[in-house]
């Protein structure tokens, strides 16, 4: 069964090849119980590939990925998002013509397993309900509640993303871009909400925006073409020369 | 507190308004008010339920089918056959096994078929059905072949009304309460979780897989539901009129049916009632006097809603309320 | 009837399905559009080739020329101002729009010409048999044939061989790479729409011996039509165009030996086909 030491996530020897195209080569990744991990890389280094590989999008084409020291490589996406692992898109993937309300309490009453239930009204379930409430108000989305998707500016809609994953109680959760496309006056409210997230949930952060990165992140993972380049705390990362002439350099300078 | 108002709105949208007895009492009052034209009404309330069939697909999990009309010839066979070979006349188990023959049909095709999208999905829902159609042309022995099955009688109502053969009096009641339950049995499911992810699904695929939910089994489940209700629907109408035969099957009661729905609105419950009501009595009017004008305005119609009016008459209705709410609050 | 007769017959009007349906594939490929109004170009078409040469007394082959200019011209219209505000709309209303379109072609068509139908007044050289050395068989069912053949090569050559047709190729297999690599798709697709409407218009005309000519002539063939493309692949010339051999020589074939309901097989078969290879036969996987 799951031991105390094993992370919250974790890959090993992970490939994924399209054709002679390699993805992902050889990954061995540990995302620790709570922690504040991002990965970072180049366009184009397999990161959003990491993702959909963890959570079940894509198959590897060879190496294990391993949810509380347990073996998930071949259990389909639905099954993986039961057992914990929770993510969000880089370009918003809400059911826009539905409230903030709505979205959230689907994704609540998927977790909880009513989804299938036919004969109670949605409305009569208040667990669901309550719970999506609660996130809602956690991610200060509050006022827009009512509101449909396609009304929120793009901003609000990414807070939308977070509360959706949230909504599925995640061990992991994994942050595929979060401030892209906001503003960067608006982008501290979503700065707030992942600071406030709950401490034991493990948080995957995928960004570009250094200042994000460094902030929130306590372990930093360089991804460059599909493999692990260097990996250390921020200001180990920020030492690192190699690092700095291969992909920071012109993000920290600029 | 706003979260408090859209989750108290969630918390009451099931509950029934009060504006929602009217489509009954409509048909009620249309029941005594035009006693020469019940055998046309039997027919609209049955296009409504196959309508309302095809919403719960269409209009709720966004699944875009061209073949619906096979469940309404599923059903419609099955009442027919049953009654013709097996002398099995009662009609209310005769509904029943209609449901369940389209049920199953929609269940073996669902499971078979909606593993594809978009346009493979389309051509599959339309061979399907052509399949069936030219099933039933073939198997004359049992189907009747081109010429159906005519001249069916069935027995008594729960063993106390008998058809009426000329005024449709006991057929416009009988459909009108069948169509009440089936009317209840979509509408809850509609308000439930289930109906809550079918929209999800009608929303974003990509991400009702990311919150766990499992898709196609959802997908299918509604498909095969829907299937049944379209069986009750064709079950009806042989009932009803004493015969079945190919037109059940064909692509001009499916292409009838998405019209109907797509004109009165799709994915609105009411939609359903609207547009085959509007569809009906215009085409009852018009069709037989200028048939060619008919299909000409129908064409333009379809055009026009396509390209301007996607949610329908009811669609229509309710931005019209929006902005005059929008002006008398400004 | 033995073997090569029926197979020329079934090749004849398998050429027919392959001159009009050949512009549907390459526009649904382009564009995912799907086009329930194609059948109704064949229609109009063939309308105008056989009314000009009944009115006007035009030869064949300059009644088929107008055939093929007025078609595309008005597809040009209709693309331009209808079609191309449903490009990123759902099917469903593309299903709407294209079945609203046929319904007002054939009803305009019965309106304004009548519910009849017409034929096209062959000349003398094509009326009669030719002899092929081992067979005697109808002279025009050979031209269809040699038109069609001669019409694929065509198309094919210039698909392959041209940059224009390179870029259709590319936009089919990746419509996004292509516009990014300055392919403007749009105007690609008028082009493309306009030619395969016009080449409809010449397949409703010339088929009209096979497949008849009147109103409901679009309603009548639209599954037919989507079989063919389906099956040869979206956006597939070569594909479709064994494709379209293919149910055309079936088909021919069943209504000989079962006269009653044997086009069932088809139905079964594309059915079956397509849930194995959702692409078509011919198609690429993910296009």
């Amino acid at each position: 069964m799951t031991e105390a030491s094993s992370p919250a996530l974790e890959t090993r020897g992970l490939c994924k090849n399209f054709g002679a195209l390699e993805v992902a080569r050889e990954v061995n990744f540990r995302l620790e119980r709570g922690a504040r991990h991002a990965l970072i890389g180049p366009n184009g280094a397999g990161k959003t590939t990491f993702i959909n590989l963890l959570t079940g999008v894509l198959l590897p084409s060879r190496g294990n990925i391993l949810l509380d020291g347990e073996d998930v490589t071949s259990l389909a996406q639905a099954t993986r998002v039961k057992r914990g692992i929770a993510r969000t898109f880089q370009i918003n993937q809400l059911f826009r013509g539905l409230t903030v309300q709505e979205n959230v309490c689907i994704a609540v009453a998927e977790r909880l397993g009513v989804g299938g239930s036919m004969l109670r009204p949605a409305g009569k379930r208040a667990d669901v309900i309550e719970e999506a409430s609660r996130l809602i108000e956690m991610l200060k989305l509050g006022g827009d509640a009512g509101r449909r998707i396609i009304e929120l500016p793009y901003g609000r809609q990414r807070l939308v993303e977070i509360a959706i994953a949230l909504g599925l109680s995640p061990r992991a959760l994994l942050l595929d871009e979060p401030a892209a496309g906001i503003p960067s006056a608006e982008s501290h409210i979503l700065l707030d909400a992942i600071a406030t997230l709950p401490k034991d949930i493990a948080v995957l952060i995928i960004e570009h925006d250094m200042d994000l990165v460094f902030r929130f992140a306590e372990r930093i993972t360089v991804l460059v073409s599909g493999a692990i380049f260097a990996e250390g705390t921020p200001s180990e990362i920020a030492a690192n020369r190699e690092v700095r002439s291969v992909y920071l350099g012109t993000a920290l300078d600029g | 507190m706003a979260s408090f108002t859209a989750a108290e709105q969630l918390a009451r949208r099931h509950r029934f308004q009060w504006w929602e007895t009217l489509p009954w009492i409509a048909a009620l009052a249309a029941f005594f008010a035009f006693p020469n034209y019940l055998a046309f009404g039997t027919q609209v309330l049955i296009t409504i339920l196959f309508a309302l069939s095809v919403d719960l697909v269409l209009g709720y999990a966004g699944i875009v089918t061209l073949g619906h009309a096979a469940f309404f010839g599923a059903g419609a066979y099955t009442v027919g056959m049953l009654a013709s070979h097996f002398g099995w006349t009662e009609p209310l188990s005769g509904l029943l096994a209609a449901a369940l023959v389209a049920g199953a049909v929609g269940l073996v095709s669902g499971l078979v078929l909606l593993r594809t999208t978009g346009l493979t999905l389309l051509m599959l829902t339309l061979c399907t059905m052509t399949l069936l159609e030219q099933a039933a042309n073939m198997g004359a022995a049992w189907t009747g072949g081109f010429d159906g099955i005519p001249g069916l009688s069935f027995g008594k109502i729960l063993g106390l009304f008998s058809f009426d053969v000329l005024y449709f009096r006991s057929q416009y009641l009988y459909v009108l309460t069948v169509l009440l339950i089936c009317f209840l049995i979509a509408r809850t499911l509609i308000y439930s979780s289930f109906g809550q992810s079918l929209t999800g699904v009608r929303e974003n695929l990509l991400r009702m897989h990311a919150v766990g939910a499992p898709v196609r089994a959802r997908l299918v489940i509604a498909y095969a539901i829907s299937a049944a209700l379209a069986g009750v629907a064709g079950g009806l109408f042989t009932q009803a009129t004493g015969f079945v035969n190919l037109a059940v099957l064909g692509l001009e009661r499916a292409a009838g049916v998405l019209i109907v729905l797509i004109l009165g609105g799709y994915g609105r419950l009411y939609g359903a009632f609207v547009g085959a009501v509007a569809y009906m009595v215009l085409e009852h009017f018009l069709a037989k006097a200028y048939p060619t004008a008919w299909q000409l305005g129908i064409g333009i119609v379809l055009v026009v809603v396509a390209l301007y009016a996607r949610n329908g008459i009811l669609g229509l209705a309710e931005t019209l309320r929006g902005k005059r709410r929008q002006r008398s609050a400004s | 009837m033995d073997l090569i007769t029926i197979l020329l017959g079934g090749l004849a009007s398998g050429m027919v399905l392959f001159i009009v349906s050949v512009g549907l594939s390459v526009t649904m490929g382009l564009m995912g559009f799907v086009n329930l109004a194609h059948g109704g170009f064949a229609m109009l078409g063939g309308y105008v080739i056989a009314l000009s040469m009944q009115h006007w007394g035009l030869p064949f082959g300059w009644a088929l020329l107008l055939g093929f200019i007025a078609i595309a011209a008005l597809s040009v219209v209709l693309e331009r101002l209808f079609y191309s505000r449903l490009y990123r709309a759902g099917e469903l209303d593309q299903v709407l729009f294209t079945i609203g379109l046929v319904f007002v072609m054939t009803a305009s068509v019965t309106l304004g010409i009548g519910p009849t139908s017409q034929s096209v007044v062959l000349p003398d050289w094509l009326k009669g048999q030719t002899d092929l050395g081992f067979i005697q068989y109808r002279t025009y069912s050979l031209a269809l044939i040699a038109a069609g053949s001669l019409l694929v090569l065509a198309l094919w050559l210039g698909f392959e061989r041209t940059r224009f047709g390179a870029r259709i190729r590319a936009a089919v297999d990746n419509r996004r790479m292509a516009s990014s690599l300055g392919v403007d798709v749009g105007r690609l697709f008028t082009v493309t729409f306009a030619i395969g409407s016009g080449l409809a218009a010449v397949g409703g005309g010339l088929g009209a011996e096979i497949l008849g000519l009147d109103p409901n002539y679009p309603l009548r063939y639209l599954v037919y039509f989507l079989i063919v493309v389906s099956v040869g692949g979206l956006g597939r010339v070569t594909g479709v165009f064994f494709a379209a051999l293919l149910i055309g020589v079936l088909d021919f074939v069943l209504k000989i030996y079962f006269p009653k309901g044997g086009t069932i097989f088809i139905y079964a078969l594309t059915l079956m086909l397509l849930l194995a290879r959702p692409q078509g036969l011919f198609g690429k996987k993910g296009s």
